[in-house]
């Protein structure tokens, strides 16, 4: 049962993955999207829409910019998602709390997975030289079938991230859920608030717009008092 | 306050410089010291066109653009400084053209290059130039994005981290 | 003149969907156009001429994704003249990284730096009111204008050729990037107050703590530019909100 649902989970990671940098960039790698599709498809759509609010921002100041590469945020969210309904389902855990729990493990491990990414380009770049090859005696559809392996390089990091977490995960969840969780219990909206948080203060601390703070300030103030007052 | 950053990228403007670094240091003039760009029209138009029209922008040849900062012109604005190479920044230190930090952003991979980072590739000339700058007293350091670790060159550079 | 059929300039524009597929440190897009300009070349040059041209087609490439196509409608239209004889002084190669370069930058700041914060804010506050619309609404909002651009930069490149690059002169996308960017600022606050106060909602705790946000959100922030890590921001900020959580027993009792 549970290695189906990781089996779907490491599809979702897999096309996902792809869209991120390899193939389409019509962004259903972020995590509001990611997050919600596999938690669908797992049969619970809720925790899906919970963390990718929470991991959505986060590194969303993080642009692909040229030879910039940012954090896997996809992953994170797509990994911590299946850890949330399929081990919570063995465990018995379906709240806030344990969610949480999970994504503050899947978000450190991402970090760790981020190596598959960096080897994939790493791997690409040794293949250039034999690519130059091919051109030099003309073999043109050598070329081609030589980018298109560059996908494989990169579905295999998607993969490998994403089963880095989640192994990370299926070790230190039930290790970790009896310490935590108590203290998790109690904080656990606090910190679904503050993970959206540090997203949106990272990116005004990074973003171009002179009175940035200004901006932020005044739309904040303007919509809490009118939420509060009607 | 006149240089806030100097750096050596050989894309020149393009998304990182304009999207994390000028943020980043509250720069307000952009700066480029580059003799094929200057000599083109067209190619000078197209590097200014990416650039927000809040942003001052001064494209010239190294010789131009040394004699603009020795000319007190730029004393007011917060300048960012871009050159493609090392040997021109090198031409501009040696013709007066006072900095004290050199970031190197991306030097691409071509012939005789090897790769140092993930963005930086040096050959021999520009590990020479790079030394030249650095006697100079030139704090030199590699930093793609503000978001990376800043890493001093010589650390990048297998045996030169004894150097000095 | 040779015609190009439609039906290849769409497996252009298609193939150019994958152009990132083999992106590497070296080359960064480089792979991927010469898969994507193939099958044009192909049908402009005979075997010999090819390997000429090719050598043009593989070097260092870099643009934004969503205006590549601008870019590669463009280049066709050069080498189909070229293919013809008339030759612009503006080589392809050049061309490309003379074109490529700003079409980034503009596309960066346009599409990462504004819309993709607009759009997320927007579905963010819907998935903090639980309504499984929310990825959708985000699709939607951010694939709009980055599909009208991939179809009518290609469309109008191809169109144009050289003079395509004239959008760019008028210097109007910079500056929108620059509107967006301010909406999204303004949209992520409305987002972060709506957050706060469905939580002091929620809790049952004095609404007036929700202004003590802001100071937090600026001490991040201000932390970010120092240069501390998002992981370690948010490791920090879940710390020390378990650590306050042992003690709020005692704060609660002298809250109004």
């Amino acid at each position: 049962m549970i290695a189906t649902e990781l089996a779907i989970g490491a599809g979702v990671a897999l096309i996902c993955g792809l869209d991120r940098t390899a193939a389409l960039q019509v962004m259903i790698s972020r995590p509001i999207v990611a997050a919600p599709l596999v938690a669908w498809l797992l049969g619970d759509v809720g925790v899906g829409l919970e963390i990718g609010l929470m991991v959505e921002l986060l590194w969303l100041a993080r642009l692909p910019v040229g030879a910039a590469i940012p954090p896997d945020d996809t992953q994170v969210a797509i990994a911590g998602t299946v850890l949330a309904v399929s081990l919570g389902g063995l465990l018995g855990q379906n709240g806030l709390e344990y969610q949480l729990l999970c994504l503050l493990i899947a978000i450190p491990l991402g970090k760790f997975g981020q190596f598959f990414d960096r080897f994939a380009r790493q791997y690409n770049g040794r293949k250039v030289a034999q690519s130059d090859r091919h051109l030099e005696s003309g073999r043109f559809r050598a070329m081609e079938q030589a980018h298109r392996m560059g996908l494989c390089c990169f579905g295999l990091a998607a993969v490998g991230t994403y089963l880095l977490i989640i192994c990370g995960g299926l070790i230190l969840i039930p290790i970790l859920a009896p310490l935590l969780l108590p203290s998790l219990d109690a904080t656990a909206p606090w910190l679904r608030l503050a993970l959206p948080l540090v997203g949106i203060a990272v990116i005004l601390g990074t973003i171009n717009v002179n009175r940035a703070l200004t901006l932020f300030g005044a739309s904040f103030g303007m919509a809490f008092l009118l939420m509060w007052l009607v | 306050m006149s240089i806030v950053l100097t750096r050596i990228d050989n894309r020149l403007i393009h998304g990182q410089v304009l999207e994390t670094w000028l943020p980043y240091v509250h720069a307000n003039c952009l700066v480029v010291a580059n003799d094929e760009i200057a000599s083109s029209p067209l190619k000078r138009m197209m590097m200014v066109a990416s650039v927000p029209s809040s942003i001052q922008v001064e494209i010239g040849s190294v010789e131009e653009i040394t004699a603009l900062f020795l000319s007190g012109e730029l004393d007011a604005c917060r300048v960012l400084l871009l050159f493609a190479t090392t040997a021109d920044s090198l031409a501009a230190l040696h013709a007066g053209l006072k900095y004290e930090r050199l970031n190197l952003g991306n030097l691409h991979a071509g012939q005789g290059k090897t790769q140092f980072s993930c963005t930086v590739f040096l050959d021999p000339e520009d590990i020479e130039n790079l030394e030249k700058l650095d006697s100079a007293g030139v704090d030199i350091s590699a930093r793609c994005i503000p978001a990376d670790m800043s890493r001093n060159w010589r650390r990048l550079i297998p045996g030169k981290k004894a150097g000095h | 003149m040779v015609k190009i059929g439609r039906w290849k300039l769409f497996q252009v524009w298609l193939r150019l969907l994958l152009l990132q597929g083999s992106w590497n440190f070296e080359r960064l897009q480089g792979g991927g156009w010469f898969y994507a300009m193939a099958p044009i070349l192909r049908l402009l040059y005979g075997e010999k001429e090819m390997l000429r041209i090719a050598r043009e087609h593989v070097g260092y490439f870099n643009t934004h994704p969503y205006l590549a196509p601008a870019v590669a409608g463009a280049v066709i239209r050069l080498e189909l003249e070229r293919a013809a004889g008339n030759d612009h002084g503006v080589g392809i190669a050049e061309f490309k990284e003379m074109v490529g370069t700003p079409y980034a930058a503009v596309g960066d700041a346009l599409f990462w730096g504004g819309l993709r914060p607009l759009a997320a804010g927007v579905a963010l506050l819907l998935a903090a009111k639980g309504l499984v619309v929310a990825p959708i609404v985000f699709l939607v909002l951010f694939n709009a204008l980055p599909l009208w651009f991939r179809i009518a930069g290609f469309l109008s490149g191809y169109e144009l050729g050289l003079r395509s690059v004239e959008f760019l002169q008028r210097r109007k996308l910079p500056d929108l990037a620059i509107r967006a960017k301010e909406a999204s600022v303004v949209l992520l606050g409305g987002v972060a107050a709506f957050l706060v106060f469905q939580l002091l909602d929620g809790e049952q705790k004095p609404l007036w703590l929700g202004f003590l946000a802001v100071p937090a959100v600026l001490l991040c922030g201000y932390l970010a530019r120092r240069g501390i890590s998002t992981l370690l921001l948010v490791l920090i900020s879940s710390a020390l909100i378990m650590i306050c959580s042992i003690f709020s027993a005692d704060v609660v009792v002298w809250l109004p």
